[in-house]
């Protein structure tokens, strides 16, 4: 019975598809509480779009957040995905921070900002949560 | 291309794929239109919008591959499981 389970097992998968999952990054209780900080943030700042000073100060306030998500992860092993994930999370923040420093900025635009930011750090959030612990 | 061209294009690509991702974009772009058709939004935020478009298409990539990772994961160490009962 082991020899016919451990034969099926590398028949469906690839050798290195199964050490890559074997071996994947575990679950990690910070990462999970940063992404979480970030996607709460999102949510709350988008309320706030009509007010463009306060906006101006959450939108720094997530650019400096998701840029702490960056350092924190990229150290991690076997993170690639996660680290990808979360260098584009950091630019579409900064984008809106940027704007705010050089121009008159909508608020449709920071609306559609902070719910790209929610929306993604939601989905980066379930993953994080599936990890296996 | 014109931004009516632009909106025929995306609307193309909403009808071609069966891709949720890709639908999603779609969808997400043609409102982004509608709103600098409107002048709700500059011409400068359009097109960093739409770039986010990208980035949350690489973001959701990203996160599809970490999935099947986890979901090998799991049926590895449940095959490891029955056959350490076996």
């Amino acid at each position: 019975m082991k020899q016919v389970v451990l034969s099926l097992l590398m028949l469906t998968l690839s050798g290195c598809a199964v050490v890559d999952a074997y071996l994947m990054t575990h679950y990690d209780p910070n990462e999970y509480k940063t992404i979480t900080e970030i996607r709460a943030e999102a949510q709350q700042f988008k309320n706030q779009c009509d007010d463009a000073v306060t906006s101006q100060v959450n939108s720094a306030k997530l650019a400096t957040d998701t840029q702490y998500f960056v350092l924190y992860s990229e150290h991690i092993p076997k993170n690639n995905n996660m680290i990808s994930a979360s260098k584009d999370l950091h630019d579409i923040a900064q984008g809106l921070a940027d704007q705010y420093s050089k121009a008159k900025v909508s608020p449709a635009f920071c609306k559609i900002k902070f719910s790209s930011i929610e929306t993604s750090a939601d989905r980066m959030q379930t993953v994080i949560a599936g990890r296996p612990r | 291309m014109s931004v009516e061209q632009n909106q025929q294009a995306l609307l193309e690509s909403y009808n071609g794929s069966t891709d949720p991702n890709v639908q999603q974009a779609a969808q997400t772009a043609n409102q982004y239109t509608e709103l600098l058709k409107s002048g709700q939004i500059s011409k400068d935020e359009y097109i960093q919008a739409m770039q986010d478009i990208a980035r949350t298409n690489n973001i959701n990539k990203s996160a599809d591959n970490m999935q099947v990772m986890e979901y090998m994961n799991t049926a590895i160490n449940g095959l490891i499981n029955l056959a350490s009962l076996a």
